[in-house]
């Protein structure tokens, strides 16, 4: 029964699987409004709060809100507010870990539904060279940096209030996001003072980018992703993890090739066991896409939930037994 | 008078032909009749073996054949344009010693044995076009002397340091190139739907491979290394779909005599990895000597064999584009053939065979010339003296010779694995 059970996971179709989870999760952050859901504001995913209809709201909006308190009393009692929002963003992300990315960030699903109308249009994928992949991916970092110093400096007085939320500012997912429920309201420049007028046409850009990006290369955002970066931090404390087994690893590149993040690691590395890498967005593609026993798998509380299989993989590359003439 | 006794000068090639029939006929028998319980499936394999290399049966009359001097030449592109993939490599004797003549004597018999068999001209099925991939440096240069033979011989760039990304973009270009090279001179063009169709055929095959192999780690092995490598080796030029329907028939046969506990071996005959320079078919004195020495080949690394099936093509998005890049990459990363500059993963490839088929030691063959594999020994013995795995380190050549100093030390060795065994258990 067990091993049947297990079978039929390591078996599964998992573009489907992953299809209607994305489906239900995007409908249930993007419109859970309408059911009158509410989340709370420390979700570990762009679920924009710009969207009226958000059934939830992504961690990075109370976080610069708090962190922009005047240092004083940010120093002061304030501070727990930080810690307790801090902790209520982990007690959601160590669930999912990076699956978050994966199978539940609305703004990811879309950008894998551009990925499904370009598929559609029989016009091929772009990647990066692995100069530009190693340059772009620290950009992250770079708008994390944005995310945490900007609001710090306007507590300190650095800065005015027309940078509060700036990170928000520039982000697609506040452009896109309303979008979804009809509403084409950010597509605007602020003209109220410079930085609004530069930070939004900076925000209107990136939207922009975002959508012919992620047209031609597969999760184009999720490279620059601020939370994916926060995320990283923590992501060893996670319930979920990705695994390898490097001694059954031939290196094939089959798990390479079909990475979305372009991710070289999990083809090369093979002595790490956690193979989680910062870009990762814990899709499972690459497992799905392993053909070696055991060699990459998903791990729940140290046991393994979803392993690479021959089986698995001969079922989802459509091998079969083929319709030859064969001399008698 | 004259009438009373009739002489035919055998000609060179009749006399080529016969020379090469009795080197396989020698081979075919002892492993119908040299070991007890052969599968019977395995009689498709004795009789294609027979009627090809004794009988000069051409197997793809009409058929565009396009012959491959190494195993990195993609043929599932070659089955989706049509064409018949026959892959050159060549284990007679009688061939290499007619190699001999164009190449270096310290060559490398195996391919002084392909070129000697593609310069007398005496092929059965003999190859249209050849792509020779520039993988080792006598394979490399065999082409332009295969080229001087009047064959149509187009060379595969190949790199040799396989860890690098440029490397990973240099042969998918290469593949690319090849394609066009072979679609144009096929007038056909690939398809989302051929190279896919080709992609999952030669996939199956591999799946076949994969589940004789798994047989291969039950404690009773219900079937000879030798045997292995006859199957094996009839992919490089049978019809690929007889050779699947041969293939399922063998499976079901072991799957049964997996379940029944039939033993080709005996009881205490040792397990062995073999790697090194490839068996192929007749040359399997070294395979021979360790089976007939009372121990059992359950698993190899050899190009020849495992290394032909074990890795698989993964797409992400099925265009035509994607298949042939992810080709590339299959042949290329996942390959273990020593003309790399590193090869931790052939080494880990050995280990990992020698834990999954709870092999008891591993030998190591090495034609005399095949300068890449003898170059490799140093570092695969340390590992397997760090990792407390016997090896055995052979070289030998096609030469019938040396056969009583060759089983001396095999048999020592697998003596000497015997005796570990016992005092472990």
């Amino acid at each position: 029964m067990k091993s049947k059970i297990k079978d039929l996971i390591n078996n599964m179709n998992l573009a489907k699987v992953r299809f209607w989870t994305q489906l239900v999760t995007f409908v249930l952050f993007v419109y859970g409004g309408y059911f009158a859901i509410d989340l709370g504001s420390e979700l570990p995913i762009f679920a924009c709060p710009y969207n009226g209809e958000s059934a939830g709201a992504c961690y990075l909006i109370p976080l610069q809100h708090q962190l922009s308190m005047p240092a004083k009393v940010l120093l002061g009692g304030a501070g727990i507010s930080v810690i307790v929002g801090l902790l209520t963003f982990l007690f959601w992300f160590i669930f999912l870990n990076k699956a978050w990315c994966g199978y539940a960030c609305p703004i990811g699903t879309f950008q894998d539904w551009l990925t499904w109308l370009r598929k559609s249009m029989g016009i091929r994928y772009s990647t990066y060279t692995q100069n530009q992949f190693e340059k772009l991916s620290k950009i992250k970092y770079i708008l994390l940096a944005i995310v945490l110093l900007v609001p710090l400096l306007m507590g300190v007085g650095a800065l005015d209030s027309d940078w509060s939320a700036a990170f928000c500012k520039i982000c697609p997912a506040r452009i896109i996001s309303p979008m979804f429920s009809g509403d084409l309201s950010q597509w605007a420049i602020d003209f109220s003072s410079i930085t609004a007028m530069v930070l939004t046409s900076i925000g209107m850009i990136f939207a922009g980018l975002f959508l012919a990006g992620s047209f031609v290369k597969k999760r184009f955002f999720c490279f620059f992703c601020p939370m994916s970066a926060l995320h990283y931090i923590f992501s060893s404390f996670a319930f979920v993890q990705l695994k390898k087994d490097g001694s059954k690893c031939t290196r094939c590149g089959d798990c390479y090739s079909v990475c979305d993040m372009q991710i070289k690691d999990i083809a090369d590395d093979v002595t790490s066991t956690n193979i989680l890498r910062d870009d990762c967005i814990m899709c499972l593609k690459c497992v799905a896409a392993c053909p070696e026993d055991d060699a990459l798998h998903f791990d729940i509380f140290n046991v393994k939930a979803f392993s690479s299989t021959k089986e698995g993989f001969e079922k989802r590359m459509g091998i079969e037994k083929p319709k030859g003439d064969r001399d008698e | 008078m004259s009438n009373l006794i009739k002489r035919e000068i055998e000609s060179p090639n009749e006399r080529q032909n016969r020379h090469k029939a009795m080197e396989a006929i020698k081979v075919l028998n002892d492993l119908r009749e040299g070991f007890k319980v052969p599968p019977q499936s395995m009689e498709y394999f004795y009789n294609l073996f027979e009627e090809v290399y004794c009988h000069q049966k051409a197997l793809h009359k009409g058929k565009v054949k396009v012959g491959t001097m190494c195993i990195q030449i993609p043929s599932e592109i070659i089955y989706a344009l049509d064409g018949v993939p026959i892959r050159l490599c060549n284990g007679f004797y009688t061939d290499d010693e007619i190699g001999s003549d164009f190449l270096p004597q310290k060559a490398c018999p195996l391919v002084k044995a392909s070129v000697g068999h593609l310069a007398s001209q005496n092929i059965t099925d003999k190859p249209d076009m050849i792509y020779s991939p520039t993988t080792c440096d006598q394979k490399t240069k065999a082409g332009s002397t295969i080229e001087g033979f009047g064959y149509d011989v187009v060379d595969v760039n190949f790199p040799r340091t396989k860890e690098s990304e440029i490397s990973r973009e240099f042969f998918r270009r290469s593949i690319r190139e090849f394609s066009a090279d072979l679609s144009s001179k096929m007038g056909k063009k690939l398809s989302k739907k051929n190279l896919k169709a080709a992609i999952s055929k030669i996939g199956y095959a591999q799946s076949l491979y994969h589940r004789l192999s798994e047989f291969r780690k039950s404690s009773a092995v219900p079937i000879l290394g030798n045997d292995m490598f006859l199957v094996t080796n009839a992919f490089f030029f049978d019809k690929i779909d007889n050779w699947i329907g041969a293939c399922e028939k063998l499976v079901s046969e072991l799957e049964q005599r997996v379940k029944d506990e039939v033993h080709v071996a005996g009881k205490v005959s040792p397990r062995i990895v073999y790697t090194g320079s490839p068996p192929i078919f007749p040359n399997y004195k070294i395979p021979l000597i360790i089976e007939e020495s009372d121990a059992i080949i359950v698993a190899d690394e050899t190009c020849s064999s495992n290394r032909m099936f074990n890795d698989r093509v993964a797409v992400d998005e099925w265009f035509v584009n994607d298949m042939v890049d992810s080709l590339a990459d299959k042949y290329l990363k996942a390959c273990t053939c020593p003309v790399f500059t590193k090869n931790d993963d052939r080494i880990r490839r050995i280990i990992e065979l020698v834990r999954s088929y709870s092999a008891d030691g591993v030998i190591y063959q090495a034609f005399a010339g095949c300068t890449v594999y003898e170059l490799e020994q140093r570092s695969v013995l340390e590992a397997m003296e760090k990792a407390g795995i016997s090896i055995l380190y052979i070289e030998s050549d096609y030469s019938p010779s040396q056969h009583g100093q060759l089983s001396t030390r095999v048999e020592a060795f697998v003596e000497s694995l015997k005796i570990k065994n016992r005092k472990r258990s």
